[in-house]
This record gives structure tokens, sequence and C-alpha cells, in this order.
């Protein structure tokens, strides 16, 4: 499409006729994937007509499909010498440079052309971070859930966010933030001795920071100790009662201490604070159960069932119920349950689960 | 019909009496680490920088009484000499460092070594140890061992006067590939022990690799492909014939480590517990006519509570709530949890590690050799676990988690385990455990192997409380009763050997008696015969001999 405009336009110009013809074998060799040849056409139109702007994109252009990209950059450049408003050479341009690692060099090309995504790649790559964000934000609304674009957004926003943490604790090392967000940086890193020293100097320093307990109780957690996890869910749920994850999470370490009275209250609280959590939902039918009320425990379930069918928690809970159904004596209800989770499992009785069978 | 005795104290536990070693551990145990004279014994499991998957692996001990003089011996299987790499698999089993050893236990309480005495002396070279089951499979009444091996197994006959013969290539049971543990039971009620064998996958040295990227580590089991377990019947006339196929249990291909045995839907007949590394349990139920399905899905035993495949190592099949019912208790890696199905009767089982406390005590731990015992004789069987990670530098991918650690106590109070001292203040890279009552004091002790080290052994520092252990004599049945159903003072045990990982414990059947002078034992035999004795005194070895008619 480009190249027809290109044509269109020259005709009326005061192009060399020679060079013109060299540039319309060109295009027609590149539309016939004839690249090397199509090169050879630009070339020639380039030394027939060294102001050729559109020729020297052209041969840019085919570079760029030849993946020649270092090669491609020194017509490009010629090109936008020439013709500062040719757009396409921009863009091209910002490409060439972008994928060749000039980046900063790419961005005012890229600019010029309103190529956002590339930009916002551009952007990440020179440590831009602030205009990445933006310039990604705005191609992600042109084309959603592109893969490559949710990459470099999480990435510039990952970066952002590591550099607003560098400066913190480069400027306040010991304030209860940088504790806290190197415990952060620690616990991903599953260095969780490291992790719980960081929360406890963050937690001396400022008891009343909102999540630190939960931060801290999920270290514990992680590790499996879960009287202590229990311990600071608690304290989470008491400075923060509205805060629905502390009272699954409390539930949770409830749970798994076989605490399935007070395990049910929390969950049932979580459940209030935020409605239709499937993780909750599945806590609270495993407490239940535990409790012997098969009734709330069978609610729940099914009530999960309803928002994720094909989920690994809808498979677990199709599993949980199968073992209450055979509790019960529900046969028929207990089979059908458990022909759900091989379904979601892709079990077959007598065989190793999918995967295993080599 | 049955012989009594009194007790046997042999020896009591006394610290630094020249012949024991207690190391330091806080009274409060019931279990003592202590150094038994004479038991000189290193497991070498040989590691390498090539990350070989048998390193990490061994080995399995036997408390048996090979001499028939009533006193419990002990023997351990060894690794083998891993070269880095391996070029050809000789594992160098001619030298004596890599034997594996049988130990005498003598009157005095101490230990000789007669492995050469034995026979017992060469492993055979392509042979890296493994496990061990004992069982008298010719009804001789001298107990048999035979030896898993990565490689092939050995079945050593006793000939009854302190030798052994290697009898394997007669008897027809060296199997291959890699086997792990084993056991003897009577799975068709015919009077002869069979032989069930587990292998753990399909590997060997040469098809071997590392993984973990920077950390360079044992890869995880799904790295390599399933392979099927093996049922030997006894012909009875020395030979054994491998009916895998025929009873469909080479019909479920699996990563198996641990092996347990019990009647679970009380049908007479010994159905078979088998733990997965990775996958799913296997439950192998007896048809009853020489056949098997395997059901462990259907019944609720295969999987964690929410549906999860497990890291299944060791395994032990017994009923841990008195309500006459084996349950199955399965050791796992950490973060996966013990898991204990309770036997809900009518062929089901209900997954209960969270009511039963097990779950918050096994979460952080990495489990292999298993019992219920009744280590305080109250009437009710407690747990011991041997733990350890399975990767040697697991602390530099996860500092939270631990290669060696401590064995777990569990006493069980009305069925919820509660966490006490193990007796031990060392962490150790453990493995197998067996369990027995070693000094004949009424009371279990446990022997632990270690990778690399000496085993440790737990002796019961005893109470006040009152025991029977009873020796079965089957006539009709199998001469050591195994498969029979006993049941004292509302207690049940299934007797069996097998259990645990890689072992064999005491097939003599404890029971704590608590306050009770008296017992009242009923005995279900394997050939269908009841058999009942009132007014029993605590405090004694009984032997039960089964009825030669109904």
């Amino acid at each position: 499409m480009i190249h027809v405009l290109i044509l269109l336009w020259l005709s009326s110009q005061a192009a060399s006729p020679d060079a013109l013809s060299h540039l319309q074998t060109g295009i027609t060799a590149e539309k016939e994937h004839h690249i090397d040849v199509a090169i050879a056409e630009f070339r020639k139109a380039t030394d027939l007509d060294p102001n050729l702007a559109e020729g020297f994109m052209s041969l840019g252009q085919a570079y760029l499909e030849n993946r020649e990209y270092d090669r491609a950059i020194a017509p490009l450049k010629h090109a936008v010498d020439l013709k500062p408003d040719l757009l396409p050479a921009h863009q091209l341009l910002g490409y060439a440079l972008l994928v060749e690692g000039y980046a900063e060099e790419a961005i005012p090309h890229l600019e010029r052309a309103h190529e956002t995504a590339a930009l916002g790649i551009a952007e990440v790559n020179a440590g831009r971070l602030k205009e990445a964000v933006t310039h990604l934000q705005a191609a992600l609304e042109e084309r959603p859930n592109d893969p490559d674009l949710l990459y470099y957004l999480g990435r510039a926003s990952g970066l952002l966010s590591k550099q607003s943490i560098d400066t913190l604790v480069a400027a306040y090392p010991d304030s209860a933030r940088a504790h806290e967000a190197m415990g952060e940086n620690y616990f991903v890193l599953r260095q969780m001795p490291q992790a719980e020293r960081e929360f406890l100097a963050a937690l001396k320093l400022r008891p009343d920071t909102p999540e630190l307990h939960l931060e801290l109780g999920d270290v514990y957690a992680k590790s499996s100790q879960w009287d202590k996890a229990e311990v600071e869910f608690r304290a989470q749920t008491k400075m923060q009662p509205g805060n629905a994850e502390a009272a699954y999470r409390l539930g949770s370490a409830l749970l798994q201490e076989g605490k399935a009275h007070e395990a049910r209250e929390q969950l049932i609280r979580a459940d209030h604070l935020r409605p239709q959590m499937p993780e909750v939902l599945y806590s609270l039918g495993k407490a239940a159960f535990l409790e012997g009320d098969t009734a709330a425990a069978e609610k729940a379930w099914i009530d999960l069932l309803s928002i994720e069918k094909e989920s690994d928690l809808a498979a677990q809970t199709h599993f949980a119920l199968a073992g209450m159904y055979r509790r019960q004596g529900k046969t028929a209800e207990a089979q059908h349950e458990m022909q759900e989770f091989q379904k979601l499992q892709n079990i077959t009785p007598g065989q190793p689960p999918a995967g295993q069978q080599q | 019909m049955m012989k009594q005795s009194g007790p046997k104290f042999l020896f009591a536990v006394v610290c630094f009496s020249g012949l024991i070693f207690c190391a330091a551990s806080p009274q409060s145990s019931i279990l003592e680490l202590t150094q038994l004279k004479g038991l000189n014994f290193v497991l070498q499991n040989s590691p390498t920088t090539q990350k070989y998957l048998i390193e990490t692996m061994p080995g399995g001990i036997a408390l048996l009484d090979y001499n028939d003089d009533g006193l419990l011996d002990i023997f351990m299987v060894n690794g083998g000499r891993v070269l880095d790499p391996m070029k050809t698999e000789d594992f160098d089993r001619h030298d004596p460092r890599y034997w594996n050893r049988l130990f005498r236990q003598n009157k005095d309480g101490s230990f000789t070594d007669v492995t050469e005495h034995a026979g017992l002396a060469n492993a055979g070279d392509g042979n890296y140890g493994m496990g061990v089951a004992v069982g008298d499979y010719d009804n001789d009444g001298y107990p048999d061992i035979y030896v898993t091996n990565y490689g092939k197994n050995t079945l050593y006959h006793n000939n009854g006067d302190g030798t052994f013969t290697d009898v394997t290539e007669k008897a027809g049971v060296a199997a291959g590939g890699w086997s792990v543990s084993a056991g003897f039971l009577d799975y068709d009620n015919d009077g002869k022990l069979d032989l069930f064998v587990t292998r753990y996958m399909e590997w060997d040295t040469k098809h071997s690799k590392s993984c973990g990227a920077e950390w360079h580590t044992y890869c995880p089991p799904e790295e390599f492909p399933v392979t099927t377990n093996i049922l030997f019947h006894n012909n009875g006339d020395g030979t054994f014939t491998d009916v895998s196929q025929r009873s469909g249990i080479a019909s479920s291909k699996g990563r198996a480590l641990g092996l347990a045995f019990a009647d679970y839907d009380d049908d007479g007949f010994t159905d078979i517990f088998v733990s997965n590394d990775g996958m799913r349990q296997f439950l192998f139920h007896n048809n009853g006519n020489g056949t098997f399905t395997e059901n462990a899905l259907e019944a609720g035993a295969a999987l964690s509570q929410d549906g999860r495949r497990m890291s299944g190592m060791g395994v032990v099949f017994q009923d841990y709530d008195n309500d006459g019912r084996p349950d199955i208790v399965v050791t796992e890696l950490p973060r996966e949890i013990f898991s204990l199905y309770h036997n809900d009767g009518g062929g089901f089982f209900e997954y209960r590690s969270l009511e039963t406390g097990l779950g918050v005590l096994s979460s952080g731990s990495s489990g292999w050799g298993v019992g219920l015992e009744d280590f305080d004789n109250d009437g009710w069987k407690d747990l011991f676990v041997a733990q350890s990670h399975v990767l040697d530098n697991v602390e530099d991918i996860d500092p939270s988690l631990h290669y060696k650690q401590l064995p777990l106590l569990a006493m069980n109070h009305n069925g919820r385990f509660e966490s006490v001292d193990p007796g031990t203040t060392v962490p150790a890279a453990s493995r197998g455990a067996a369990f027995g009552d070693l000094n004949n004091d009424g009371w279990q002790d446990v022997v632990v192997s270690v990778l690399g080290g000496a085993p440790q052994v737990f002796m019961n520092r005893g109470g006040n409380q009152h025991w029977l252990t009873i020796s079965l004599r089957g006539t009709r049945s199998n001469r050591d009763g195994y498969g029979a159903r006993v049941r004292v003072n509302g207690q049940t045990r299934y007797a069996t050997a097998t259990g645990s990982y890689l072992c064999s414990n005491d097939k003599r059947l404890h029971f704590g008696l608590g306050a009770a002078q008296t017992a009242k034992i009923e005995v279900l035999w394997p050939s269908g015969i009841h058999q009942s004795l009132a007014d029993v005194h605590a405090d004694q070895f009984l032997e039960i001999r089964e009825p030669e008619k109904p």
C-alpha cells in the first residue's frame, strides 16, 4: 500500500524516469518476495537519483524484510534527512534502530510516526518507564491482550516499582517502608528467614502499617509455621476488620491447624466482606465439612461451581463433593462428582494421570 | 496350644554401662537415641555430582530373629560404590565397605557382625542396595531374607544353622530394574507366603540426568517413565511364579516406593497399598480369586484432600483410632502434609490429616520410614516418622527447608496426634525406619537408617503401663501368621512385617494395655479360623498357635 501511494505521488514529481522505473521493478520484485532483486533495483534507483527519499526508504524496508536491520538503518536515515516529513520512513527507521538496540535514538522517530506500541517498548529499553507505561497502555487500548504489549507493560511497571523501591531504600534505609520492601523482595525470592527479619523490623518501627501482619503471616504460611501465621493474620484482622483477604488467610491458617470451628467463623466473615470469592467458598466448604455440617459444605461448594467450572479449584471441589457424598452413602452423586473430577484432571482409573504416561 | 513365658528383661537400657551409650536427650522423651555396642555400620550411598537418583534412596533395615534365640537381630542393607560418573554399573559390592550386614544380638545386648559367617557377604557387584523383606516362605520356622536392589534382587534362604543360601535363581525372584520396598504376604490364603516387590521407575545410570538448572540437583520423578510392580506367587516347592500380569498388578504402572498390607474391607483377603511418588497412590483390592483391582481413587485413598497427587514415600496400614479397621498413613514431601486415610468401613476411606493434627505436624517435613506403634503402652498407636529431604542441597534452593531433619514422634491421644520430643536433637538424613522390641522389655524401639552414616537406634525408656506381645504360629495358615487380624482389648493389629519404607519390622504383634493387667485376645487367622483367649496376663511374650482344626 505504501509503495502504491509512493509511486502515485512520485509520478507527479520531478523524479528521474529511470530511477522511477527501477523503483517500480523493485516494488514488484518485493511483492513477489524476491527481496534480493528488490534490493538491487532500489539501489539502482537511488544511485540514479540520490535525492529520491522514497527510493532510500524502499531500500531500507527491503533490508528490514530481509532481517538485515543494520543495513537498513543508513538508507532510512538518508530518507528522513532528504524528506523529514516522510512518516513511514521514520516508522521504519524507528523499528530498525529499536531492533538493533538503539532505543534512545529510535524514540524521536517513533514519536514522529505516532507508533505508540514500539515507542512504549523503546522507552522501556531506554529506561523512560513512566512514559513507557503511558504509551503501552494507549497501545493496549488499540490492541487489547496483545501478549508482547502486556509483557512490556508488566516489565515497565515492575521496573518502575523497583526504581521507587530502590530510591526508598537508598534514601531511607532504616525506615519501616524500606524494611517492608526488602521483606517483599526476600519473599519473592523464597528467602523466608530474611523476609521474616525485614517484616519484623518494619513492624517494630511502625506497628500500625497496613498489610504488614498479612505479609509476615504469608511468610509463616509459606514455611508451614501455621501457629505463627495465625497470630499475624489475627493481628491483621484486628487492625482491619474489613479486610476480606486477612479474614480468608486467618481462616485458612486455622483450617491447616485443624481448628475447623474458628476457621469457619473467619471464612464466613470473609465471604460476607467479599462475596462469591471461589477460594473462600472452597475453604468454607472444607471447614463446614470438617465440622460435620455437610449441608453448608455442599452449598459452599455448589456456589463455587456456579462461578468456576473448569479450573483446578473446580476439579478440587468436585473431588471434595465426591468424598462427601461417598461418606453420606450417596453413591450415584459421588460417582458423578468423581467423573467430573476425572474429566477435569484427565485421569483414567488404573492409569497414571495425563502427563505421567510415558 | 499356646506357650507363655515371663517378660524377658534381657537387659535394661542403662546409660554408660559399657554396653550401651546413651546420647544426651531430655528426660521428657520416651525414646532415647542410643548407640548399641557392636552395631558398626555405615550406609554407603556414595553421593556424586552426577546426582544419580539411587544415591538418595537407600537403605532398608530388618529386625528379625534369624537364629531363633528369642533376641532380635538386625540386618542392614547397604548402597554401593558409585563412580562419578558411572561408566559401567559396577557398585563394587565385593568390597566389605559395601556389604549388607547382619548383626546377631548377644545375650548381653551387644551385637556381633556375622555377615560373612552367615553367607551374606557379597551382594552382587551389579546391585545397588535398597530394601529388605523378611518372611518364612518355606514354613520351616526360620525367617528368610529378600533384598531389593537397583539391579537384581536376592532371596536368601535361612538354613536354620546360622547360615543363609542364595536361592534367587532357583526361586525365580530376581526381578530386575529398580526395586524398592518388598514384603511377604499370603494373598491367596494357601498357607504359603507370596512376595510383592515395588519398583520405582524406568531409570538407569546411562539415562540419568540432573535437574534444577543452576542448583544441579536430583530430578523429580516425573522426569522418568513409570513402571510396574511385581507379584510372585509361592509354588510351595521353593520356586515362585511371576503373576504380575495374571493378577492385574502389572496393569497399573506407577512410581512406587512404599508398601503395606492389610485387609481393609474385612473380606478375609490381604489387600495391598503402594505409595507412589509424584502421582496418585495405589490400593490393590484383593478380589479373592487371585486377581486384584486397583481402586484407590474410588476408595478415597489416592490423592490429597484437595484432589492433588502426592509424593508418596513411606506407608503404614494399621488401625490408629481403635475402631477395628486398618487406616493408612503416607509420608510425603514438605508442603504436602502426610496423608492419613481413615477407614470408614464399606471399602471407603476419608482423608483426615487435618482433624487428627497430622497436617500441622508434617507440613514442613519430608517423611520416609513410618510406623504406628504404641510407644507409651497406653492403648493407642503413636506415630514415628524418619524425616529428611530428598535433595541434599535443598537449603540452596529453598532456605526454609532442610535436608537433615529430626524424626517426628507424635503421641496418639484418642485419635489425635501431638508432637513430642523424639529423643534426639541431632538432625539426620534418615530414610528407613524399622520397629520392634530390641531388648524384649515390652516397649517398642526404632532403628533408623541414615544416608552416609551409622543407623540411629531409639531405645524406649519404658514406664509403668502394661503390655502384651504376641507371636503367631500358623499351622493351616502360613507359619508367620501374616495376614491374621489380632484384637486385644479393643485394639487391632494386622499381622505383617511390612510397612514403613524399605524395611521389615519385628513380626511380633505388640499391644500397650494401659492399666489393664489382663487381656482378651481374638485372632482371625488367614485360614478363616477364629481363636479367642480370655484373661491373658499382661506383660508377657505370648505365642499363639493356630488350631489345627476350626
